[in-house]
């Protein structure tokens, strides 16, 4: 049924759909370059969504976990092989992508027949320098994207381009403006994704809304409070500072604490 | 098995330690006095510099003390190229299993993986193109201390409970170090820092005078032992500035 040109369009739209719709309630994720390194964070439910993949690779993901399993082991067979068949500076995020999962996910997304990959992926990168630091986001159908100072994973384009909307306001240097700044910025993305399936489905991308444009800091922190019950924060560094190759590190919840507003730490576990 | 980097080389085509004869008159690089004990605060591994082929000097400033990862070291006395390798591919071994398994490799799953890698090179050992026979030290998480291990070149994994020497000098000191740790002032266990290190350049010091295949101290040349101590913050280096004024101060006997 899909050998003409129109069924096949007609079935990728469909695609997109099914995928939009598994994606919807999928919890947004924030990276943000600092004046150390760089913060990948979000919020979770039980399975972690930040990994390391390199010595200075890190990945930050929404969707179905056992895609983003798979694709993670793809990414780190590769990056593993090439570092040591060739040089740990021979592996980089811009190659691991655009030559190695960012075609696997378009081919995954095109075949009708078969089951997509139900994820956002996004990668950061730390540079030998800061000025070198990135992030490349790569979308369900494989499209894939460079970014630098800062990058967002949310349920729609719409929701992201609100959160870097949010995200340019802003003024980070040390990691404490980065976690605070990230958690606001993860908040404005996850209240918008509410306030959308809240709208229902009948004009689901119409909405920028005006109460979009400035958004108080104690709406953020309100919101927060009320994810909070039932998930914790998850912050992960790329840290120029760490000693020896692998610059990646999990932000525990100790050192997470003292950087957060105080009636937001107890939930930490 | 699940996160195994080796097993994922061998099916990507690699081979490892392809034995092969030894050429007529053919002098390989070899490296030599290794030595590792533990003192108060955890362990302290030590190499010369010096890699040699038949009686010719190669190189002056090797480093047999490698890093595998933040909290283990390997220590190398055999053919470079072999160690070198091995190195590496546990490097890559550890942190693949880190980052896949999302859990730190075991020590006891760290001694394995090298006594793989060195069954594995057994016909090129026995050839004599890649004979290894290295010092795996490390902190082990799970019983909170610091811990030694040496390998033969069949791959057979030994604890040292107190101390372990590998390489041609080693001969010279193992004799010094069981006496000292028997009937010295203390024994090297109860150490503080400076005095382990101390002990270490001398026992080099030692090794070097009737090994020619061991480096020692070239003052000349500012070159120094590497010395690394392991304690349950991780590894750290003695910089060679500190070896300098301990050796002028404690090691050298001025006339």
């Amino acid at each position: 049924m899909y050998e003409e040109p129109y069924r096949w369009v007609e079935a990728v739209r469909n695609r997109r759909q099914y995928l939009d719709d598994q994606l919807k309630e999928g919890a947004p994720v924030v990276g943000i370059a600092y004046e150390r390194g760089i913060l990948l964070m979000t919020m979770s439910k039980g399975t972690p969504k930040l990994y390391e993949i390199y010595d200075r690779l890190a990945l930050g993901g929404m969707g179905h976990p056992a895609d983003l399993e798979k694709l993670r082991f793809n990414l780190l067979e590769m990056a593993h092989v090439e570092g040591f068949n060739r040089s740990a500076s021979d592996v980089t995020g811009s190659r691991l992508v655009k030559y190695g999962i960012a075609p696997v996910i378009k081919q995954a997304f095109e075949e009708v027949f078969k089951a997509p990959f139900i994820v956002k992926i996004l990668l950061a990168e730390l540079g030998r320098k800061a000025e070198k630091d990135g992030f490349l986001t790569i979308n369900y159908d494989g499209t894939f994207e460079e970014k630098t100072q800062y990058a967002v994973l949310a349920a729609t384009s719409v929701v992201e381009q609100t959160m870097i909307g949010y995200l340019r306001q802003q003024s980070i240097v040390s990691l404490k403006d980065a976690v605070d700044v990230a958690i606001r910025t993860w908040a404005v993305g996850d209240r918008a994704q509410q306030l959308a399936l809240e709208e229902g489905e009948d004009h689901d991308e119409a909405r920028t809304g005006p109460d979009q444009q400035v958004i108080d800091a104690e709406i953020l922190y309100a919101h927060l409070r009320r994810r909070i019950a039932e998930k914790t924060i998850e912050c992960a560094l790329l840290d120029r500072h760490v000693q020896g190759p692998s610059k990646y590190r999990a932000l525990e919840a100790d050192e997470l604490r003292t950087m957060l507003p105080t009636d937001l730490s107890p939930s930490l576990a | 098995m699940q996160g195994d980097f080796y097993q994922l080389l061998k099916e990507q085509g690699y081979v490892f330690g392809t034995p092969g004869q030894v050429g007529v008159g053919q002098e390989l690089t070899t490296a030599t006095t290794i030595l590792a004990f533990k003192y108060r605060e955890g362990v302290l591994v030590a190499g010369d510099r010096r890699a040699t082929a038949g009686n010719m000097v190669m190189y002056d400033r090797t480093d047999k003390v490698l890093e595998i990862d933040r909290y283990s070291v390997m220590a190398i006395a055999g053919v470079p190229a072999t160690a070198y390798e091995m190195a590496r591919i546990l490097e890559h071994s550890f942190k693949y299993y880190r980052r896949t398994q999302l859990q730190e490799l075991s020590f006891e799953g760290k001694l394995r993986a090298l006594s793989k890698l060195l069954k594995e090179n057994v016909p090129a050992a026995l050839a004599g193109t890649g004979a290894v026979a290295p010092i795996f030290a490390g902190y082990d998480a799970r019983y909170e201390t610091a811990k030694i291990y040496f390998y033969d070149i069949l791959g057979a994994e030994f604890e040292g409970v107190e101390y372990a020497v590998s390489g041609s000098g080693s001969s010279t000191i193992r004799g010094i170090l069981h006496y000292l740790n028997t009937w010295g002032e203390q024994p090297l266990s109860t150490m503080p820092e400076e005095q382990a290190t101390v002990q270490a350049l001398r026992l080099l010091t030692s090794a070097a005078e009737f090994d020619s295949a061991t480096g020692g101290v070239n003052r000349e040349a500012g070159l120094y032992p590497v010395i690394k101590f392991i304690t349950a913050d991780g590894i750290r280096m003695m910089p060679d500035l500190q070896l300098q004024s301990l050796f002028e101060s404690r090691v050298l006997r001025s006339a």
